[in-house]
C-alpha cells in the first residue's frame, strides 16, 4: 500500500498523575494538535475515538468527548479497543474515497481514576473465571512469563534486563509518565514481587494520558506537512481469550497481523527491513513473544540480544526506543502512543531517543489477556 | 480557573443474570459432585475441553462427546500471588496453578497446598483434594496437592 495514507501530525500527552480532567486532557491534546498543522475542525473528515467505557466510568462514554475533540455536527465513531485499531479504521475510511483527513483521539485515566487491571477483572468470563477467582491480568501475565522463561531455560534477569531497556529509554523521553533516571537491571530485580516472576518494574505502571493522530489522503497530506509518514501496510488478528486453550510462549495472532501488514508493505525480511518497533509490552517478558511474532529474533535468542544493547536506541534493531508501555500504559491509547513514537523517530523529531535514520518501523498494538488480540502497523518515509 | 478538583463516585450496578449453557459446564459440575471431571471431545479435532463450550471453538462446530479426565495432572504453569489484584499484601503467598490433567486438552486453574512456593517447578505432577462436602460447585475442586504417581 504505497504513499495512500499519511500520518501528518500527532500529539500526545502522559503522567502517573495528569492533574487534568479527561475534557481538558482531550481539548488540550486536539486543540493543541490543530493549532500546530494551523486547521479547524472544520479541516476533519471524521474522528474516531479509541476509549473504554468501563475506565471513563460511563456508557458510550465518547459522546462526552466529542465536543471537548471539536466534533460538532461532524461524522464521529469509536472503537472499544486499542487505539491502533482506530488508526486502521481511520486508514480504511480515508482508502474509500469518502474522506480527506481522519483524526485518531485516544486516552485513559487509570493512574489516579480507577484501577487498570479491573478492566481485565470485569473482562472475564462471569460463569467460571470470576467464580474461581484465580485469574486476573497479573496472574495471567505471570504464567505467561514463567511459561515463557521455563521454555528457554531463561533466569529472572533476562526480565530484568528487558524492563531495564524499556525503563531507561523511557527515563529520556518527556512524553513518558515513568521517570527512573539511571534504572539498572538491580533496581528492576529489587522491586517487589507481585504475582512472581512478575516484579513492579517488569509491569506497565497505572498511567494517565492520551494522544491525538492526524491522517491525511496523500494529496491533502501534501498540504499540511513537509514530513509524511506513510502507512504501508495493517493487520489484525484475534487469538480466543481461553487462556487455558493456548500456548501464552507464542503470539500467533500477532504472527497472523504482521504477515498481513508486512506482505501490503511489500517486506520479505523484517528482521533486515525494519528499522525499530514500537511494540505495546505490557510486560517485560512479552517484548521478545512479541518481538518474535513480528519476524524481528528468535525469542530463544532473547538473552543474548538484550544484554548486547542490540535492542537498545543505538542498537542494530532498536525495541521501544520510546521507552514502550513499561514507561506508561493510558489504557487504550498505548497502541496510539506507539504510532505516535514511530512517527515522531521517522520525523526525526525523536530527541535524545532519536533512532538513527530509520526509513521503516513496525508498531504493535494489543488487547485482552496475554495479547489475546494484537494490530499491527508497518510505517515509512 | 485553572483549579481540578477529585470528586468520588460510585456505580450500583444492577444484578446480571448470566445464563448458562446446558453443556459443558452443567456435565463438570455433575461430575464434581460424585469426585470426577467430565469433558467433552470435539469429534472432529480430537481436542478435550473442561469445562467445555457446545462447540469446538477451532472447528466451529457442535461437540457432544462427553469424555472422562482424570483428577491427576501436570503443572504447566505457576505463580506465587505476592499481593492481591489491588495491590494488598497476602499474608501468605498463595501458589496459583495451570493444570494439564490428564485426558485433557485445556487447561484448569486451581491453588497448590501443600508445598513451599519455592519448590514448584512446571512438570511436577499434582492431583485434585476433593471437598469432603460435595455440592456440585466449583467449590468442590478444594485445591490441588502433590502427587506421588
Amino acid at each position: 500500500m504505497e504513499n495512500k495514507v499519511a500520518i501528518v501530525g500527532v500529539n500526545l500527552d502522559s503522567a502517573l498523575d495528569i492533574e487534568k480532567s479527561r475534557e481538558r486532557l482531550i481539548f488540550d491534546l486536539v486543540r493543541g494538535l490543530m493549532d500546530d498543522l494551523g486547521i479547524e475542525p472544520t479541516d476533519v473528515d471524521t474522528t474516531i475515538f479509541a476509549t473504554n467505557d468501563f475506565l471513563v466510568g460511563r456508557t458510550i462514554s465518547n459522546v462526552f468527548e466529542d465536543s471537548p475533540a471539536g466534533v460538532y455536527m461532524r461524522d464521529e465513531s469509536k472503537v472499544e479497543m486499542d487505539a491502533t485499531n482506530a488508526v486502521m479504521y481511520g486508514t480504511m475510511r480515508i482508502l474509500s474515497g469518502n474522506y480527506q483527513t481522519a483524526l485518531i483521539v485516544s486516552q485513559g485515566l487509570c493512574g489516579h481514576q480507577v484501577s487498570p487491571y479491573l478492566h481485565i477483572s470485569y473482562s472475564l468470563n462471569p460463569i467460571y473465571d470470576r467464580q474461581l477467582g484465580l485469574l486476573n491480568e497479573l496472574s495471567a501475565a505471570a504464567f505467561q512469563a514463567r511459561d515463557f522463561l521455563t521454555k528457554y531455560g531463561f533466569g529472572d534477569d533476562l526480565m530484568h534486563a528487558i524492563a531495564a531497556n524499556s525503563l531507561a529509554n523511557a527515563a529520556l523521553n518527556p512524553r513518558q509518565a515513568r521517570q527512573l533516571p539511571d534504572i539498572s537491571p538491580q533496581q528492576v530485580s529489587e522491586s517487589p514481587y507481585y504475582y512472581e516472576p512478575l516484579r513492579e518494574l517488569h509491569c506497565y505502571p497505572p498511567t494517565d494520558g492520551g494522544c491525538a493522530i492526524l491522517l491525511a489522503s496523500a494529496e491533502r497530506a501534501k498540504e499540511l506537512t513537509d514530513k509524511p509518514v506513510w502507512i504501508l501496510g495493517l493487520g489484525s488478528s484475534m487469538d480466543t481469550y481461553y487462556i487455558v486453550e493456548r500456548d501464552l510462549t507464542v503470539a500467533p495472532s500477532a504472527t497472523k497481523a504482521a504477515k498481513r501488514a508486512y506482505e501490503m508493505a511489500g517486506i520479505s525480511d523484517p528482521a533486515r527491513e525494519i528499522c525499530f518497533a514500537e511494540i505495546a509490552a505490557l510486560f517485560a517478558h512479552q517484548e521478545p513473544i512479541l518481538a518474535e511474532a513480528l519476524g524481528l529474533m528468535e525469542a530463544s535468542d532473547a538473552a543474548e540480544k538484550y544484554q548486547s544493547g542490540e535492542t537498545a536506541i543505538d542498537g542494530k534493531l532498536p525495541i521501544n526506543p520510546s521507552g514502550g508501555a513499561l514507561g506508561g500504559h493510558p489504557i487504550p491509547a498505548t497502541g496510539g502512543f506507539r504510532v505516535a513514537e514511530a512517527t515522531l523517530q521517522l520525523r526525526g523529531e525523536a530527541g535524545k531517543n532519536q533512532v538513527k535514520d530509520p526509513k521503516r518501523a513496525v508498531v504493535l498494538g494489543q488487547d485482552g489477556i496475554c495479547a489475546q488480540q494484537n494490530s499491527v502497523l508497518v510505517l515509512g518515509i | 480557573m485553572e483549579e481540578t478538583r477529585t470528586v468520588s463516585a460510585q456505580w450500583e450496578l444492577s444484578t446480571y443474570k448470566f445464563r448458562i449453557e446446558g453443556g459443558g459446564l452443567q456435565l463438570m459440575l455433575r461430575g464434581m459432585k460424585e469426585g470426577r471431571f467430565k469433558g467433552v471431545r470435539c469429534h472432529k479435532c480430537g481436542f478435550v475441553y473442561l469445562p467445555a463450550p457446545f462447540y469446538c471453538r477451532k472447528c466451529y462446530i457442535k461437540i457432544h462427546e462427553p469424555v472422562d479426565v482424570d483428577d491427576h495432572g501436570t503443572i504447566m504453569s505457576y505463580t506465587v500471588v505476592m499481593s492481591d489484584i489491588r495491590g494488598n499484601p497476602m499474608e501468605e503467598p498463595q501458589i496459583s496453578l495451570m493444570v494439564k490433567l490428564d485426558g485433557c486438552d485445556s487447561w484448569i486453574m486451581g491453588t497448590l497446598k501443600g508445598k513451599d512456593w519455592r519448590d514448584v517447578a512446571i512438570g511436577q505432577r499434582v492431583k485434585i483434594k476433593w471437598a469432603e462436602q460435595r455440592t456440585g460447585t466449583l467449590q468442590d475442586m478444594e485445591c490441588f496437592v502433590p502427587a506421588e504417581d
